[in-house]
């Protein structure tokens, strides 16, 4: 009798893990099905791509070759697009990080009963796509642009100083799309850090300075490091910015990939591109992550 | 046995309910089937020329004789790479590919377009043979220019002569290239030392020379043609065709046929070897070579008729076209080398004359 009961316990335990089990499929299923046939076989396909032959009049030619990443490696204009490329980046993210810290800051800490306004005029950039912006900022910074006109109206300047296709312009385009993501990542974190640990730095002594030096920063490094690493990402992979601010002449890797694909129609270099930048990004990434969350233990 | 919360559905009936759904779905479009298809893609560039094709040729030739053209607006580049891309497919997604003779000989090389039959274009009678790419039994010719010296008489106060004014020390800071027109930009350097269109070494070192004097290079015709309008710059080479459209903009420009030669510069048609529907291609194909459509393509972009039979007026052709002695001086692309060396002359253009 009593053994019979055991066996209907672990009966029913088993029908409750099977259950659990089958919840948890369904709930994940769809989601790996969609990443696994949207994101990880064409990946697969393009590292397969990547190491085809490309000759000129048959295009992509079957074949088990590393001669594209061989290009790659030891061509310089190549290595120049790439080291421009993660240059930008660098210099991106962490522009984004210092401009977007104090106003994430005060967003967090804000009473005002505007503050859902406030946080509107933060996204209202990105209501705009990145070719219109980057339009914008072409008749900002052309030769007879807002910017050049108001220099020499003010008598700073007698001629056009050139603004656009410059690097200085992909920097500034960049930044202006990026920023909001950082402000918004930044400015959840810090929500959720208690104020009264800054209240105690302060009544312990410390100015505002310190406090953020050694409480609110290393409490908020989880967050740094979250929007620094989207903006790493994101300047990594830009297309239409570098090309449309920075011109004929600056190649960074984004464009670079799409010139092969469709201006060489060379699919296996394209390839390989994507898969040098993809797993640039990647290495950088997580190696920034780990670093960081080294940091945050200690 | 357990109850049926709802007794009105049963697998079976969702199963005969789907079942007569696509049973209507199908009898519905058996009409269709009887019917010949009659929708075209035009795979095209966008802006005015789609327009233009639209005004010119979609709209008042080929509707009234029952045919929807449908626009497939890309850059050429793209378009290229979808239409190589689509080989395998016993259907691709175009019936028609705006092209320009350039790059029907690329696409010629990777053999994905048709080989027309000009007897079906009841049109091509009048084609003008005056450049050889008209020869091609792939491509169907729309609209021609040449490319000429264009430039802006403050800045540049001698009228040039030839191209080679670009590479005149005299001019440096005052020199426009635009980026997408690279072949073209090359033929002309080949010309410059002394060559044909297809002698790429000596047009690499023209380059090269031409690199020293610090041209600017823009991205697009559009963004060439501010920096002349704002006399950021003052020479370039340029179709003849632009160059009317911006002066007709206000822009302070001359052309000069250039004593080296005038390589011609002719747009048109290419018809993918899957492309779903022949018939709505060669229905196209013939639109575009007819004298109407022809005519408002050279008052409303700056181009010349490819037909004999369609009429401009003195004074447009005067602006738009070339003299007798003008067109002395045409000169073809070599196709043949374009086609086979196309990702080679990219590759120097980016890596050593841009760089």
């Amino acid at each position: 009798m009593l053994a019979t009961a055991e066996s209907l316990g672990s009966l029913a335990a088993r029908e409750q893990r099977g259950g659990r089990l089958s919840t948890a499929a369904i709930l994940v299923g769809p989601a790996t099905i969609f990443v696994t046939i949207g994101l990880l076989l064409p990946i697969l396909l393009l590292f397969r791509y990547s190491l085809n032959a490309f000759v000129p009049g048959k295009l992509m030619v079957e074949a088990l070759t590393a001669e594209n990443y061989v290009l790659f490696v030891t061509d310089p204009y190549y290595l120049a697009a790439f080291t421009r490329t993660l240059r930008v980046a660098v210099i991106v993210t962490a522009l984004c990080v210092v401009l977007a810290f104090p106003l994430a800051y005060k967003l967090a800490r804000t009473q005002s009963r505007f503050k859902n306004l406030l946080v509107m005029l933060v996204v209202l950039p990105l209501f705009v796509g990145n070719a219109v912006r980057a339009a914008g900022w072409m008749t900002l910074l052309g030769n007879r642009g807002f910017l050049n006109v108001t220099l020499q109206w003010i008598g700073l300047t007698t001629e056009p100083i050139r603004f656009m296709y410059t690097e200085l312009a992909v920097i500034v385009g960049i930044l202006a799309v990026n920023l909001p993501y950082v402000v918004l990542t930044l400015q959840s974190v810090i929500e959720g850090i208690d104020r009264a640990v800054e209240d105690a730095a302060f009544s312990l002594g410390a100015g505002p300075f310190t406090m953020v030096r050694r409480v609110l920063l290393p409490l908020a490094l989880p967050g740094f490091a979250a929007g620094a690493i989207f903006c790493f990402i994101l300047t990594m992979n830009a297309y239409a910015t570098p090309v449309l601010l920075g011109g004929p002449q600056f190649m960074m890797m984004g464009p670079l990939v799409y010139v092969q694909f469709a201006a060489k129609s060379n699919w296996p270099f394209g390839a390989a591109v994507s898969f040098i930048l993809m797993t640039a990004t990647l290495i950088l990434t997580a190696a920034a992550n780990l670093m960081v969350q080294r940091r945050y233990r200690t | 046995m357990t109850e049926r919360t709802n007794p009105y559905i049963s697998r079976r009936r969702v199963l005969a309910g789907a079942a007569a759904v696509a049973g209507v779905g199908a009898l519905s479009a058996l009409p269709a089937l009887g019917q010949a298809n009659k929708k075209i893609v035009l795979s095209t560039w966008g802006g005015d020329y789609a327009k233009l094709l639209t005004k010119h040729i979609s709209v008042p030739v080929l509707g009234p004789r029952g045919w929807e053209v449908v626009n497939d607006e890309a850059q050429v580049t793209q378009r290229k790479a979808k239409t190589v891309a689509e080989k395998r497919l016993p259907k691709g997604t175009s019936d028609i590919q705006a092209l320009t003779a350039t790059d029907i000989a690329e696409l010629t090389e990777v053999d994905v377009l048709e080989k027309l039959d000009h007897a079906k274009l009841k049109n091509a009678k009048n084609l003008m043979k005056i450049f050889s790419i008209a020869d091609s039994p792939y491509f169907s010719p729309h609209i021609f220019s040449g490319k000429v010296v264009l430039y802006n008489p403050k800045l540049i106060p001698n009228a040039p002569k030839g191209i080679d004014a670009l590479w005149d020390s005299k001019n440096q800071g005052k020199v426009g290239i635009v980026d997408i027109q690279h072949v073209y930009t090359t033929m002309a350097a080949a010309l410059v030392a002394g060559g044909k269109t297809g002698d790429f070494d000596k047009a690499k070192k023209a380059l090269l020379d031409l690199k020293k004097l610090k041209p600017r290079i823009y991205p697009s015709n559009e963004a060439l043609a501010q920096a002349l309008q704002t006399e950021e710059v003052g020479l370039c080479i340029m179709w003849k065709a632009r160059a009317v459209q911006w002066q007709n903009a206000g822009a302070n420009i001359l052309t000069v046929a250039p004593k080296e030669g005038i390589i011609t510069y002719v747009s048109g048609f290419g018809v993918p070897k899957n492309a779903p529907n022949r018939e709505g291609s060669y229905a196209f194909l013939d639109a575009a070579m007819e004298a109407s459509a022809q005519e408002g393509f050279a008052v409303d972009m700056g181009y010349n008729p490819v037909v004999a039979n369609a009429k401009v007026a003195p004074d447009l052709k005067k602006r738009i076209g070339f003299g007798p002695e003008e067109e002395k001086l045409f000169v073809n692309p070599d196709l043949a080398f374009l086609a086979k060396h196309m990702g080679e002359l990219k590759d120097f253009w980016d890596k050593e004359f841009k760089a």
